[in-house]
Parts: structure tokens; C-alpha cells; sequence
């Protein structure tokens, strides 16, 4: 692991850096063009959003960008560094860290094998060794800990419930040590109290320097806690700036409302 | 190579494609509504053959009427099939696990027809058995041609359903999107189930068109489901337009290729298209973006 | 549910119960680990002396058939158990491994034993493309190729004839010699296949325990999620699919030197390849020994088809109905079912986790936010009852059918 630990003084320099980048990002699926030479520019250290209606090409969009789908044209930097339709355990590796929307686990492994998918096997022969290692189910506990989830190790992971699987899927992000977290629906399909839970995790996890780019429909969530807020119509950004602004901007409300 | 032989080559191949396509159209029906690979249809196909020879051998009348009996039979069966068993399996391996339990359908399937009807080769003679027509100084045999126009017509019959009714609307949207699809009140689960009564009637269709000009064995089913799950791949898993193109042109190739090769290895065309269908383009020549993950 | 009186109860004796649950817990693991090493002890030895309580040389032909059965499907269940990818058709590899084997004694006149590591080795090459290609695409395009292969292998075994000796089969020299007698050939080939067995029992081992197993398990359970975790899927699955060709051919190998004859019809079938994959789910795909306990009752059962009704079509029949029960009822096996059940035994139940989240949780998650009171947390709203966390469960452990646009 390289890349990590852009702890502390990384976001009080870094403040209007580009992190993750996209131009003339294209994709289409027979003839519907999901996402339409999209430029979008993410800043790091800061809590970016992305929003706009169903069907608008969120989804799609974060997929090009974590290699899940291949772009027909255009091209994702991150931190400067093309890494444009790499497969993504090599964006996993370049730093991105991803959620799925409606939340993804290893359902019939434990909840901490799930942790241990994640650690990072540089040589043939560490990927020999052993998966129980001291030092990996350290972090894991760590992690699972700070989720709220250690008493929940030795279970498998489809018995937990599934607001304890969505702090389970973060958990697992975050044992890859990524400098770029981006959630899909971090707030769909839990209850209120754990969705101020996963806010209070994502600020925390802010603060130490990580990047967030998070895609919700959740608005109260969207204007609390992001910095940037990125909005998107038929497969292009239509507005971008700080909730407040975005908030107020008629294309936005045009976008949703349809009028 | 004569001009004539190489005519009836490919007239010969283009009557073979249509069965093909008609069968393939079928194997996409239950992909689309399921995502189940249905590797007991050419069981399916041979139990219909059997049937229609069965028919024949009792009654001594057409067998093209057994289809009277054995079309909405084995539309019951699909349906019954689909509601009963597929549909029990968990969600979480059902591509997996259909595929297994098809895989066993199909076994019992060979294993009571031999067990009835031993492993003796059967066929079919009729009147007409031994005539053929003369196109351009190529023959055609009548068997063939009766073959061919049963499974143009139920192409045709199953894709004017699929685009002009409400039924077939409703089919439709399940196989594209199944949420939005019951989001409509669609109700998709017996629509699945019809999905499947249908496909299995190409099958009783397919089997009877088989049993005029072939030979039939127990274990016959393994030479046609490879090349039938060759096309659906090639044409692009979940597309019956593409099903049916791929199969008209490895029909083709498959009858062209005899003639160099012989019959055994002009069957690896098939394998062929497939691999290579596989390794330049995953998601099919043809059709939709289901088959990269599936 | 001790937990929940424990809470009720008072601190101190929550604080002592759940150190006396430890130790009851571990005293029971440790009767439970010293009751399997009993038991491997037991069958391991009856396996060893098996060749000498054999009343007869075919009942000692049936051991070995029994033991090529299952080398057949621990080589399967590389594949199978750890990715969750179902082969049909490994038929594919063993036969290759069975011809090439063959071959190489015959035309190249090697020693027997190089030949079956040679054979191994060579499908194992061949298995690289294959994978190349029949990985690229999951579930049911995969099955496709599998089938496809045998089908393929056949038409090319049985048209081939110069080279395989097509429908009139191919002899294999014996590698014993043929001053060794029928008892004593099967005899040292039942050993060679229990031995054959248990190495690739101890690889399957480690690779369980190893983190590349871990990326297997992981693609088994969401491949898209291990692959977003950093899993190089592609590398992984094509690894573990040729460890698993290598040992399949070696294992069609094993069997052509023992048996001494090939036929395409019989090397390059179907029925191969769904026997192993019956052995392997019905024992128990995700368990060590699953594949093991799978051949003997499936490898048992079909010499016991076949001496009561002979060469009927009636063997197929029950085949299929075995596998459609287990597909329907038992897809996770017997020894999982069996854990299942000794599980139940434990005097501390790991299950009733899921039944306390509801107030530990709330009391957890207090504790963690510094005592606010707040009723924050990931529990499940203690009113709904056990049918809303069902659907829950259900609405995360089914996978999206298809990626949203």
C-alpha cells in the first residue's frame, strides 16, 4: 500500500484540488446515451455529491468511472493519473474504494472474512499466506469497531441485519485503505437514526483526508453534509457549487420537477 | 463443386437454420423471462419426435397431427415446469442451480425414453417419405420442406404474438426489465411462466418437424443442444432476432462445410462460432448487453 | 436465549456468564475437534486396510472405481467449490488427460508415470486459453462453454481416429507390468488414488486458508464486489481453474492406466462431467470433504445400478431424480446440513446473535457515542418482528438482476 494516509495537513492544503476528473465521458447502451460527454471535477479532500433525477445516468456514470463498465470515449483521471476503463481491482488499487447500490456483501461469509476480502495481496506469495493474519484481523476488528458492528465478526454476514450490512459494505471499503470513497446510496432503504450514523462515519472519515463522492437521492443528507454538489440530467453535469447555491439554481429545479 | 450442388447446399442449410432458429427462439424465451439456461430442451425436442413417431406407429395417421396434442401438452408442461420448479430455486444461485436441474430433466427425459422405447433408432416412413422437389436441378426433399415451413410458421406465429399482442407486450417488458414491468401491474411471475409454456411449444413444434426426416435415438439430444446453445450465444443471449440470424448463418456454414469436411466436423462450426463469439465479443454478435453477465 | 437474561439479571452476572459460555463453548469445540480427528482416524485407517477386507477383486475394483470417482471430483471442486463456477463438462480434462497420457507411452514411450505428470501438464496449457475465454463470461455462458468442450473433445476423439483410434478405442499399456496380477493392479492403484486424493485434499486446504482462497470465496459470493474490493478476478479464476484441469487430467490419467482402455464415447461424456458435480453438491461444494463423501455414495450407488439392472436406461433416470432433489433440496449438502445440525448442539448458539441485536446493539452503539441516550444504531427497530428483518435479509442477498442504466 503506497498510496495511503493523506492524513491531517493534506486537506488543509489541498483544499480546491482536483481529485477525480472526467472528460468527455461517454457511454451509450443501444442508442440511449446514459452518459453524454460528461466533465466532472471532484475535489479532494472534500465531501463531493452527485444527484439528479432517476434515470439521469448517475449510476452508469459511477460505474464508467470505477471500471465496472467500460466508457466508449472519454477519459476519468484521478489525482492526475489516467486510469480510464482499467478493470476495477486496478482502480480498487489506484484508490477508489466503492459501495454498491443497494448494499453488497459476501452473504455466506463472516462478517470479518468480509474485512479480510479486502486486504491487498502485492506478491504471489503473500497470496499464499495465510488469511487469518494477525495483523490484518487487527485492522479488520479496528474497522468493524468503529462501524458499530465487532460484536458481529463470527456471523455470516446474510444474518445481520441490513442496516448492519451497509455499515459492514463501508467497513469493507475502508479496509482497502482508499484516498477516494464513493458510495452509491449511502442513505437508500435504512432507517433515520442509521443514516445520521453513516453522516457522523463519512465526516469522520472526511476529516482524516479522505475524498467522498456520493451519489443519493436523500436531499436532507446531500445539503448537511456535502461541500460540492455535482447535479446531473440526461447523462451530463447541468449545475455544480455548494449546496446552497445548487440548491437555488433553476436549471436544478427544472431538472427535477420537469417543468 | 457443381453450381446445382452447391444450391442444394445451401437450401439444405437454410431449411436446417430455420429449425435451428425456431428452437433457439425458444432456449432465448426461457433466458429472457428467467435467465435460465434450459439445457432440457432438446430433450424436450426428441420427447415431441418420439411422440409424433409414437402417434404415427399407433394410429397410422399424420404425424404433423400429433401436434394437435403435444403443442399445448407441453405448453402446460413449460408452464407447470417454470411455476413449480424453477421458480423455487433461490434467487441468489438460480443461474447455476437451473442449469443443473434442467441438466436433470434432461437426463430423465433420455433415460424414460430409453427405458420405454429402448435405444433402437426409430423413423418415420411415410408416403411422401421418399420424394423430393427439383429447384434448378437441386432435390429437396418434401420432408424438408414441410419441416422448414412448420418452423417458418411458428416463427413467425410466436413473433407476430410477441409484437402485436397485449400478452406479448407484457412478455416483453418482463424479459427487458421485470421491476418496472410489475411496477405496470404486469404480473411477472406467470408471465414467466408463460415465457416458459411457450418456449417448450417451439420444442413440441421443433420435435415433430425433426421426427418427418430424421432419425431418432434417446440419446440425440446432446447433438442438438450444443449447437443450439452455440447460436444463443453468438446471436447475443436474450435476443430472438439475433437467434434466429445466427442460426440461419451457422445453418448455412454447417451444410456448406460438409461437403469439404463431412458431416462430424463440419459440427464444430458451431464450437467454432462460439469460442470465438466468446473471445472477440462476450456480449454477442446480435443482441443485448444481458449476456456479458450471464 | 441466556443472553437476554443475563441483561436482566445485573452487571456482575453478565460480566461472569458470558466467560463461563466461553469455556463451555470451547470445551465443546474441543470434544467436537477430538470427535473428527476420532473419525479420520477411523476412516482413514478402514481405507487403508479396505484392499485387504475386500471379500474379492471386483469388490476391490469397485473401491477403486469409488476412489477414481472421487480424485475426479476434488479435482472438480477446485473450480466449483471455491468460485462457484459449475462445470459440466470437465469430462473434457480428465479424457485429455486419459489420451494424452495414453499417447505419450504409446508414441513417445515414455515411462508411465512421467507420461501422466506429462498429460497433466499439458491439458493444463490447454486449459489457459480455455479459461481465457469461458471466464470472460459468468453463469450461464460458462455452462455453455463447459458443455460445449466435451461435445467438441468428442466429435474430435471420434473423427480422429489416426491418432485416438476413434470408435474402436485406444489401448493403454500397464504400467505394473503384466506379470502383475488383477488383485494386485487394483490394489496398488486404490493406493495410488487415495494417495492421488489426499494431496489434492491438502491443496484445497491451503488454499482455503489462504488469501488468494479468500479472493476465490469472495468472487463466489459477488464478483463485481470482490473485483471493487481490489480482487484481481480474472488472475484468480483462470489460476484456480488450471490447478483444477491439471488435477482432473491427472486423475483421467490414473484411471486410463488403470483401466487399460479408452473409448471416446465413455472419456469424453456428459454423464463424466455431471457425476462429478452431483459427487461434489451433494457432499457439500463449500466443505473439504464434501466431494469425498459425495463419490463414495454417488460412486457406490451407480456399481450398485449397474450390477441390479445392468446396462438399462433406468441408471439415468435415477440419476437425474438424485440430482434434481439435491438441486432443489439440498444444494448446500450433506456436511454443511450436518454442521447445521451439530451446531444446534452448542451449548452457546452463534444464531441467537441476530435475535439480541435489537437491545445489545442500542446498548453497544450507546456506549461507542459516549452515553447521549441517543436510540441511534443499526439495530432493528425492536418492534418489527422477525418477518421485517426476513425481508430485509432477503432484499440484500439478492443481487440486482441487472445493473441500473
Amino acid at each position: 500500500m503506497t498510496s495511503t494516509a493523506p492524513v491531517g495537513g493534506a486537506t488543509a492544503t489541498a483544499t480546491t484540488e482536483p481529485s477525480l476528473e472526467t472528460r468527455g465521458l461517454t457511454k451509450s447502451f443501444g442508442g440511449v446515451r446514459a452518459v453524454d460527454g460528461a466533465d466532472v471535477t471532484f475535489h479532494r479532500g472534500k465531501i463531493n455529491a452527485l444527484i439528479g433525477p432517476n434515470g439521469s445516468g448517475k449510476t452508469t456514470f459511477f460505474n464508467c468511472v470505477t471500471g465496472m463498465i467500460k466508457p466508449d470515449s472519454g477519459k476519468v483521471t484521478l489525482g492526475g493519473n489516467d486510469i480510464t476503463g482499467k478493470p476495477p481491482h486496478r482502480i480498487a488499487a489506484a484508490g477508489i474504494g466503492r459501495s454498491f447500490q443497494l448494499c453488497r456483501i459476501f452473504p455466506r461469509l463472516t462478517v470479518l472474512e468480509n474485512m479480510l476480502v479486502g486486504v491487498r495481496s502485492p506478491s504471489v506469495l503473500h497470496r499464499m499466506g495465510g488469511a487469518r493474519n494477525g495483523d490484518d484481523i487487527a485492522k479488520a476488528r479496528e474497522l468493524l469497531r468503529r462501524v458499530g458492528i465487532d460484536h458481529l465478526e463470527s456471523s455470516e454476514a446474510r444474518d445481520i441485519s441490513y442496516g448492519q450490512q451497509k455499515l459492514l459494505e463501508l467497513a469493507g471499503v475502508l479496509m482497502v485503505d482508499p484516498d477516494t470513497i464513493m458510495l452509491d446510496e449511502p442513505a437508500g432503504g435504512v432507517n433515520p437514526a442509521l443514516i445520521g450514523r453513516i453522516g457522523t462515519l463519512v465526516r469522520e472519515l472526511n476529516a482524516e483526508g479522505r475524498t467522498f463522492v456520493i451519489v443519493e437521492h436523500n436531499m436532507d443528507m446531500v445539503m448537511s453534509l456535502s461541500d460540492h454538489v455535482v447535479v446531473f440530467d440526461r447523462g451530463r453535469p447541468i449545475a455544480e457549487g455548494p449546496p446552497s447555491v445548487v440548491q437555488n439554481d433553476p436549471r436544478v429545479l427544472e431538472a427535477y420537477l420537469g417543468v | 463443386m457443381s453450381a446445382s450442388l452447391l444450391l442444394q447446399t445451401l437450401v439444405l442449410g437454410v431449411l436446417l437454420g430455420g429449425l435451428y432458429a425456431l428452437l433457439a427462439a425458444g432456449l432465448t424465451l426461457y433466458f429472457g423471462v428467467m435467465r435460465v439456461v434450459m439445457i432440457a430442451h432438446s430433450a424436450f425436442l426428441i420427447l415431441a419426435a418420439y411422440l409424433a413417431w409414437f402417434f404415427h406407429r399407433e394410429t397410422g395417421l399424420d404425424p404433423l397431427l400429433s401436434l394437435v396434442v403435444t403443442v399445448p401438452l407441453f405448453f402446460v408442461v413449460g408452464y407447470l415446469l417454470q411455476r413449480g420448479l424453477i421458480s423455487r430455486l433461490r434467487p441468489a444461485t438460480l443461474t447455476m442451480m437451473s442449469v443443473l436441474l434442467t441438466f436433470a430433466i434432461a437426463l430423465t427425459i433420455e433415460g424414460l425414453l430409453g427405458f420405454f422405447f429402448t435405444g433402437t433408432q426409430r423413423r418415420i416412413n411415410l408416403g411422401y417419405s421418399g420424394s423430393s422437389v427439383e429447384v434448378f436441378g437441386a432435390h429437396i426433399a418434401v420432408v424438408k420442406l414441410i419441416a422448414f415451413a412448420l418452423a417458418a410458421a411458428a416463427l413467425v406465429a410466436l413473433f407476430a404474438l410477441l409484437k402485436l399482442t397485449r400478452f406479448g407486450q407484457a412478455l416483453r417488458a418482463t424479459i427487458q426489465h421485470p421491476e418496472a414491468a410489475r411496477l405496470l401491474g404486469v404480473n411477472t411471475d406467470r408471465i414467466a411462466g408463460f415465457g416458459f409454456g411457450l418456449g417448450l411449444a417451439t420444442a413440441a413444434i421443433g420435435g415433430t418437424a425433426l421426427a418427418l426426416d430424421s432419425t431418432i435415438y434417446p440419446s440425440l439430444h446432446w447433438h442438438w443442444i450444443g449447437p443450439l446453445m452455440a447460436i444463443i450465444v453468438v446471436g447475443g443471449l436474450g435476443s430472438i432476432p439475433g437467434a434466429a440470424i445466427a442460426a440461419l448463418l451457422l445453418g448455412v456454414g454447417q451444410s456448406l462445410l460438409q461437403i469439404p469436411m463431412g458431416t462430424t466436423w463440419a459440427q464444430t462450426v458451431f464450437y467454432i462460432a462460439l469460442f470465438a463469439t466468446l473471445l472477440v465479443r462476450p456480449q454477442g454478435f446480435f443482441g443485448g448487453r444481458l449476456a456479458q453477465r450471464f | 436465549m441466556p443472553s437476554a437474561s443475563d441483561t436482566t439479571t445485573g452487571a456482575a452476572p453478565a460480566g461472569a456468564a458470558p466467560g463461563g459460555a466461553t469455556e463451555r463453548r470451547s470445551r465443546f469445540d474441543t470434544t467436537l475437534l477430538g470427535g473428527k480427528i476420532a473419525l479420520l482416524v477411523v476412516v482413514g485407517a478402514l481405507v487403508l486396510v479396505f484392499p485387504q477386507m475386500a471379500a474379492d477383486p471386483f469388490i476391490l475394483s469397485v473401491g477403486v472405481v469409488i476412489a477414481s470417482y472421487a480424485a475426479l471430483a476434488v479435482s472438480w471442486n477446485f473450480v466449483g467449490g471455491f468460485t462457484g463456477y459449475i462445470s459440466l463438462g470437465h469430462a473434457a480434462y480428465s479424457g485429455l488427460g486419459g489420451y494424452a497420457t495414453a499417447l505419450f507411452i504409446t508414441r513417445a514411450d515414455l515411462n508411465p508415470w512421467v507420461a501422466l505428470i506429462g498429460g497433466g501438464l499439458l491439458v493444463a496449457v490447454l486449459a489457459v486459453p480455455i479459461g481465457i475465454a469461458s471466464l470472460r463470461v459468468r453463469g450461464a455462458s460458462f455452462v455453455i462453454v463447459s458443455i460445449a468442450l466435451v461435445l467438441i473433445l468428442l466429435l474430435v476423439a471420434q473423427s480422429w481416429a489416426s491418432l485416438t483410434g476413434g470408435a474402436q478405442g485406444l489401448r493403454v499399456p500397464r504400467p505394473f507390468g503384466e506379470d502383475v496380477l488383477r488383485p494386485e493392479q487394483h490394489e496398488r492403484f486404490f493406493y495410488i488414488h487415495v494417495a492421488f486424493v489426499v494431496v489434492a485434499l491438502a491443496l484445497w486446504w491451503a488454499i482455503d486458508r489462504s488469501r488468494f482462497g479468500m479472493g476465490l470465496k469472495a468472487i463466489r459470493e459477488d464478483e463485481d464486489k470482490a473485483q471493487a474490493l481490489g480482487v484481481p478476478t480474472g488472475g484468480y479464476k483462470l489460476t484456480v481453474f488450471v490447478i483444477s484441469a491439471f488435477f482432473t487430467a491427472v486423475a483421467g490419467g490414473l484411471y486410463a492406466l488403470w483401466f487399460g482402455y479408452l473409448d471416446p464415447i465413455f472419456q469424453f461424456s456428459i454423464l463424466i462431467g455431471s457425476y462429478m458435480v452431483l459427487m461434489s453438491l451433494l457432499g457439500g461444494l463449500r466443505s473439504l470433504m464434501g466431494p469425498v463423501l459425495g463419490a463414495v455414495v454417488v460412486g457406490y450407488s451407480l456399481e450398485f445400478f449397474k450390477v441390479h439392472y445392468g446396462d438399462s436406461q433406468f441408471h439415468l433416470v435415477a440419476l437425474g431424480l438424485l440430482l434434481a432433489l439435491v438441486v432443489l433440496f439440498m444444494p448446500d449438502g450433506i456436511l454443511p446440513a450436518v454442521g447445521a445440525l451439530v451446531d444446534r448442539l452448542r451449548p452457546e448458539k452463534r444464531t441467537s446473535i441476530r435475535e439480541m441485536t435489537a437491545e445489545d446493539l442500542l446498548e453497544h452503539n450507546r456506549r461507542l457515542d459516549g452515553g447521549t441516550g441517543t436510540p441511534e444504531g443499526t439495530a432493528t427497530p425492536a418492534g418489527s418482528g422477525p418477518g421485517a428483518t426476513d425481508a430485509e435479509r432477503d432484499l440484500a442477498t439478492v443481487p440486482p438482476r441487472e445493473e441500473q442504466r
